[in-house]
């Protein structure tokens, strides 16, 4: 937390009080490796809520209405559509195995009855339509109910057919495969403002698409190094900005972010905006570049900020200031004695995300034992809950937790050597308009609400 | 601080102490050091190593390496680790790399042995005439191990360009003949005269045998070909001679001189030790195992005595000639 500026002021309705509304995913403590969830994402009204595992499946949740019966509750979430996005695939030319792991979904802005989302692998990206099917046409002339051919000269009169309701079937098909551009492993994909293009990011280069074009993108970031030998540094993600269709901002491993004008050049190589904080030299270690690799970026709703998650923390750059954060949250402090371990076991190497709520008022970021961090930018509060089994009674409100980091252990802390590193909690997303959060533990989607007081 | 079903390692002291003389940070450096190693290397076995993380691990080599340089007690007895002797073996390498590559002159044991290298700096040819056998067998161990600038960034580099081709598919990724390693004993006249000041002594590396190490090394990474599979065929009898020669049997270890060469490439099959790509080639009998994290006071022991003869300059002309007399018969054949 930023220790010099204490606000206590106190926000009145942003205080939330999050309590339990449901869980989706298996019980058992076996956990298939193929039903991780590896990324969750609302739709611009909040009314889908799509996840991506490692399996290569999209599962999408669609939120019911509220029942008249049970009105202090907001509405449930239930499957609508499940469908295999990607499957594994062989590279043999290099003898490799492309995981159908889905790293990222992005929902398109809707236009029509159908929903459109760009899911995408470490190789390829799919756009993929899923459309409502409720009514189907009955009485063909040529063709019996059941499908099978009439004999024509069986036919003496002819009838329209007619269009009669049936169970509703929801399908999911892919409209475009967006293949063969990245020799890197993709870590981002960011549906631009006009709504046309989209761009994909790897560890080396960005790529600029039109949503209607497959066979050929716009290279507009490229740091490959000419001698391999020479490259110390990678992009770790990227995001267009939400209203500037020429601006996009993308992260890297050394902790910088890069803001760049596709209206200034063709190849974006050199930023519009170069953010970095510079290093503070009291807590130098040997791990201060690896904890300082920004492993999330996003842009405010507003498109004032942007908020960058690295290992330890959460930052909030205002776009017009490029020398420091103007927000620093501390997500775990309490690991920075223990970077040697976490090293060594390699959890320092995980990609936490992070996110805004639709007012752009309290963001939110995932940590380890199932734990997640929320703060308040207003009050400057933070809470730390959990996403656990234990804790899933209906409509129960969430108890805050807390970790001990000195020797006394209060009652109902965790001390940090108890922390279960296995447990964490990468992804997780807000409603664009409410107060309902979805966050993935492992395999296990929890949603949360906001109980209405 | 547990995973579920790991035992519980005991790592250095957690302290993050930024006072670079406090042993604390001494022994955590070389942890860090060692454990990145290990991990880099696991991380390359890999069907698909993640870009990002080896891009970090190697920074953080490099970083650890480099911070190993600017430590300001570079005090002999001080630098015998308490941990492994392989850290303390590493240690020494990128010392003395890093010396040469980015420390100005520091009147340190290291540097007065140190060979002429390919970088323009620090050391002084005349003192590799200080005769090695006349320190404590410590110091002749670290003293061996004066590779310049290439060996640990040119390791790195190497791993790095080795992860492009292999990402890449680029047609470099074409087998490299066994002979291709001995041809980068050719290097520039000063290489190579580093290699014959610093060490007939058949155990330290010089820069071309670390370079021959990796390049085979890179060279496996691409293919799946072993190192031993690359020498079923070669013909080592015309090395054994020459490498005979070349005095390389004069470092009196008293192990055939023909096996030297050829042990100095290391051999990349799955058993061999995890630990530094580099160091597997001197995973010899001159030299500790590195095959754990084995505390110095038991690895020590395993030090072989180290016989060899104390070097005079007339040893370093002879043995230039006979190198490059082996090259051309390399050439031609």
């Amino acid at each position: 937390m930023d220790g010099a500026r204490m606000w206590h002021v106190f926000a009145g309705g942003n205080d939330f009080q999050w309590c339990f509304s449901q869980v989706k995913g298996a019980i058992d403590e076996d956990v298939a490796e193929a039903d991780i969830i590896s990324t969750v994402e609302f739709n611009y009204s909040g009314e889908l809520l799509a996840t991506g595992d490692k399996g290569g499946r999209v599962v999408i949740f669609q939120h019911e209405q509220e029942s008249k019966n049970r009105p202090h509750l907001r509405g449930e979430y239930n499957v609508y559509s499940t469908f295999q996005s990607h499957e594994p695939e062989f590279d043999y030319l290099k003898s490799l195995e492309i995981e159908e792991k889905i790293n990222k979904i992005r929902w398109l802005p809707q236009q029509n009855a159908a929903h459109f989302l760009l899911s995408t692998n470490d190789k390829t990206i799919k756009l993929w339509k899923i459309s409502e099917r409720d009514k189907r046409a009955e009485g063909y002339n040529l063709k019996d109910e059941d499908g099978r051919l009439r004999d024509p000269f069986r036919i003496t009169s002819l009838r329209v057919p007619v269009l009669m309701p049936m169970d509703l079937m929801v399908e999911a098909s892919p409209r475009r495969i967006f293949a063969n551009a990245h020799t890197y492993h993709i870590n981002s994909i960011s549906v631009n403002s006009d709504h046309e293009t989209y761009l994909s990011a790897d560890d080396l280069r960005i790529n600029l698409w039109h949503l209607e074009i497959t066979d050929r993108s716009f290279n507009i970031v490229d740091i490959k190094p000419a001698n391999m030998e020479e490259l110390t540094e990678v992009i770790t993600a990227a995001e267009c900005h939400p209203h500037q269709c020429n601006v996009f901002v993308y992260s890297s491993s050394k902790g910088t972010i890069r803001l760049c004008d596709m209206r200034a050049a063709a190849l974006c190589d050199r930023h519009s905006k170069f953010f970095e904080e510079p290093e503070d030299p009291s807590s130098r270690s040997f791990f201060s570049e690896i904890i300082s690799s920004i492993s999330d970026v996003k842009f405010s709703h507003s498109g004032r900020y942007m908020m960058t998650r690295d290992y330890l923390s959460v930052k909030v750059w205002d776009l017009n200031m490029e020398n420091r954060p103007v927000e620093t949250y501390q997500v775990h402090e309490y690991l920075r004695s223990k970077l040697c371990s976490l090293y060594e076991n390699d959890c320092i190497f995980d990609k936490f995300e992070c996110c805004w709520n639709g007012s752009d008022s309290a963001i939110m970021t995932g940590s380890y034992n199932n734990f997640f961090r929320m703060f308040d930018r207003n009050t400057r509060r933070d809470i730390t809950l959990e996403a656990s089994r234990e804790s899933s009674k209906p409509r129960a409100t969430l108890k805050p937790r807390k970790v001990s980091t000195g020797g006394k252990r209060k009652k109902d802390e965790i001390s940090v050597d108890s922390l279960d590193f296995n447990k964490k909690i990468l992804h997780t997303a807000w409603h664009p308009k409410d107060n309902v959060i979805a966050v993935a533990a492992t395999n296990n989607l929890y949603i949360f609400q906001d109980k209405i007081n | 601080m547990i995973m579920k079903g790991q035992k519980r390692k005991l790592p250095p002291e957690e302290v993050e102490v930024p006072d670079r003389s406090s042993p604390f940070w001494e022994s955590q450096r070389q942890f860090v050091f060692s454990v990145s190693l290990n991990k880099y290397q696991r991380g390359q076995e890999l069907p698909e190593p993640s870009l990002r993380r080896s891009v970090l691990i190697a920074n953080t080599l490099r970083q650890v390496s480099l911070e190993g340089c600017m430590a300001p007690s570079m005090d002999m007895e001080v630098s015998q680790p308490p941990c492994s002797s392989s850290s303390a073996f590493q240690e020494s390498i990128t010392n003395s790399h890093s010396a040469l590559s980015s420390c100005p002159l520091v009147s340190s044991n290291y540097l007065s042995n140190c060979a002429v290298s390919r970088s323009p700096v620090s050391c002084h040819s005349s003192a590799s005439n200080v005769p090695l056998s006349a320190k404590n067998e410590d110091e002749d161990w670290e003293s061996m191990s004066m590779d310049p600038d290439f060996s640990l960034s040119a390791a790195i580099s190497s791993i790095l360009t080795a992860l492009d081709s292999t990402i890449d598919g680029s047609p470099q990724a074409a087998q490299r003949t066994p002979l291709r390693s001995l041809e980068n004993l050719s290097g520039p006249a000063e290489g190579a005269v580093a290699w014959m000041k610093q060490g007939v002594r058949g155990c330290g590396g010089s820069w071309e045998q670390q370079e021959n190490s990796m390049e085979v090394m890179r060279s496996s990474y691409l293919s799946d070909v072993t190192v031993e599979d690359l020498f079923q065929d070669i013909d080592t009898s015309l090395l054994e001679r020459e490498m005979g020669v070349l005095g390389l049997r004069g470092s009196g270890g008293g192990y055939p001189a023909g096996d030297d060469l050829l042990r100095y490439l290391p051999p990349l099959s799955s058993s061999s030790s995890p630990l530094l790509p580099f160091s597997l080639s001197l995973n010899q009998k001159c030299l500790p195992s590195f095959s754990s994290f084995s505390p110095l006071s038991s690895s020590s022991s395993s030090l072989p005595s180290l016989s060899s003869p104390p070097f005079s300059s007339q040893n370093h002309m002879r043995e230039g000639l006979e190198l490059d007399h082996l090259m051309e018969i390399l050439v031609e054949s």
